[in-house]
């Protein structure tokens, strides 16, 4: 069943009713499980409207990485730090603590060269995944970036018209 | 029409008069639900034989030389939907990708009509996997070709790096890298000059895109205005994101409705500009949401007639509907009551 949904939507639809369905379904998964441990009291103060946030955020845009599938870099690499932190918040907290506090006394004694950031640094901070491109790719890469996340707003937002209404 | 009235599995002989592709599609729809892998398998068999194996009643002698014209009918459907709706969807950035799939897809439609496949889908497996073969061919053919003119012109260690970026723009003209007049000819400065032009290329693309750096002259602040634009989006999807989570909990939202309004404004909002998102689609939005009303309670009648089906009847009944409502937006169409049953599918399951 799932396979032959991506096969019937794979091209014909274009990527706006990809990322939709993959989100709508999300959405409702999202909501099953919370409804599930605990009922509609933990919606509201348990759970917590930041993580709520978060998770629903993390949801759009993992919905989004693989409706455009693994042919972009920046959806590769959205897919796999996504993964990464879903492993690392399921093991445990300490560990992950431990690593951080390494990797930054590293950084801090290796940049005595404190250079301005310029613009293609910002944008490959902004970019998932931008830290392997080289400038030319980089650029080619935010124009499809902008484009999903363009259609990920126009989604939501009528997403969330439509659930006000 | 023969499409709407014929709504059970009959295999009734009507003339050779009625549709052709009413009669293809009443055959797909009898056919017993399979799976793909055994699909496949048929496939390898010859036609009669296939088709003796999946119409189990009366002889069909007729059917496999309807199978050829109503097959093309079919599949150059499918080829112009897809066609139409990657043309939509693609910037000027993507066109290269999109024109090469187009072509592989016609390319791989003209292949399955000799495959004398009986099912759209399972057409489409083969259009799925024949790209994938396809792509390494072409790719291969244009770089070994490129790396033979690239060995005149660009110096050896600038060579991998142009190869791969070359392939990705595989339907541009081949840049042919002469020194102008006045400029230096080494082969250092003539690779910097290409990749300078590809540069300034993909930064027209994103001037395009983003709104209101038509204007503004020089690449610094164009980088400026680009880096605004992806970060105010980041700051609507976290936005939008909290919004999202105040409203769920107190609702239990209906899942067709929704997907109705998305594809409502799927017709309309593919055709704009996709880097204006805030205010211009969700008025069209509106205005579309009644005139697609009408059509969707009609599919909403017919639901119940088919029950549980497996997505391939369900993605074959909305040609049915619509080919004889005969809508102006008949593809968009086509694709949100795909939506719509999958939408359904899962609901029901």
């Amino acid at each position: 069943m799932a396979s032959k949904h991506t096969i019937a939507t794979r091209h014909a639809q274009g990527i706006r009713a990809r990322f939709a369905s993959r989100f709508l379904r999300s959405l409702l998964r999202l909501r099953r499980r919370s409804n599930r441990f605990g009922g509609s009291q933990s919606n509201d103060e348990g759970i917590g409207k930041r993580i709520r946030t978060d998770r629903i955020k993390i949801a759009a845009y993992a919905s989004m990485a693989r409706a455009v599938g693994p042919r972009r870099t920046w959806s590769r690499a959205l897919l796999f730090k996504l993964r990464n932190r879903a492993r690392i918040h399921g093991v445990s907290r300490k560990r992950c603590l431990v690593s951080e506090k390494k990797r930054v006394t590293r950084n801090k004694v290796v940049v005595a060269i404190s250079r301005e950031p310029s613009r293609a640094d910002t944008l490959r901070k902004l970019v998932p995944g931008g830290d392997s491109m080289d400038t030319c790719v980089l650029l080619e890469e935010t124009a499809h970036y902008i484009k999903c996340l363009a259609t990920q707003v126009t989604v939501m937002q009528s997403i969330a018209d439509r659930l006000l209404l | 029409m023969d499409l709407t009235t014929g709504s059970g599995p009959e295999l009734d002989e009507t003339g050779l008069d009625s549709l052709q592709l009413g009669e293809d599609i009443r055959h797909l729809i009898a056919a017993p639900s399979e799976n793909a892998s055994s699909f496949t398998a048929l496939l390898e068999l010859p036609a009669n034989q296939a088709v003796e194996l999946l119409h189990s009643d009366s002889g069909r002698k007729q059917y496999p030389n309807l199978t050829f014209p109503s097959n093309t009918a079919l599949l150059e459907r499918a080829a112009i939907f897809s066609v139409f709706h990657s043309s939509n969807s693609a910037d000027s950035s993507s066109v290269p990708s999109n024109s090469s799939s187009k072509n592989l897809e016609k390319g791989s439609a003209v292949k399955c009509e000799q495959l004398e496949t009986e099912s759209y889908l399972d057409s489409c497996q083969p259009l799925v996997s024949d790209p994938t073969v396809d792509n390494s061919a072409p790719n291969a053919r244009p770089s070994s070709k490129r790396k033979e003119r690239e060995k005149k012109v660009k110096a050896a260690s600038k060579k991998s790096k142009s190869e791969s970026s070359q392939q990705e723009e595989e339907k541009l003209p081949y840049v042919h890298v002469r020194a102008r007049r006045g400029q230096a000819t080494d082969s250092h400065s003539l690779a910097e000059r290409a990749r300078r032009e590809k540069i300034n290329q993909r930064m027209k693309l994103l001037q395009e895109l983003v709104p209101g750096c038509n204007k503004i002259s020089g690449t610094a602040l164009v980088l400026d205005e680009i880096i605004n634009h992806v970060q105010s989006l980041q700051r609507h999807v976290e936005f939008l994101s909290m919004r999202l989570a105040a409203v769920s909990p107190g609702m239990d939202f209906n899942v067709d409705s929704l997907l109705a309004a998305e594809s409502g404004s799927l017709i309309d909002s593919n055709f704009p500009n996709m880097a204006m998102p805030l205010m211009w689609p969700e008025a069209q939005v509106n205005g579309n949401r009644h005139q697609f009303q009408q059509h969707w309670q009609f599919d909403s009648l017919q639901q119940p007639v088919w029950g549980r089906e497996e997505d391939s009847h369900n993605f074959i009944t909305p040609e049915n509907s619509h080919l004889s409502y005969d809508s102006s937006a008949n593809s968009a169409s086509l694709h949100s009551n795909q939506l719509k049953m999958e939408g359904r599918m899962k609901l029901h399951q």
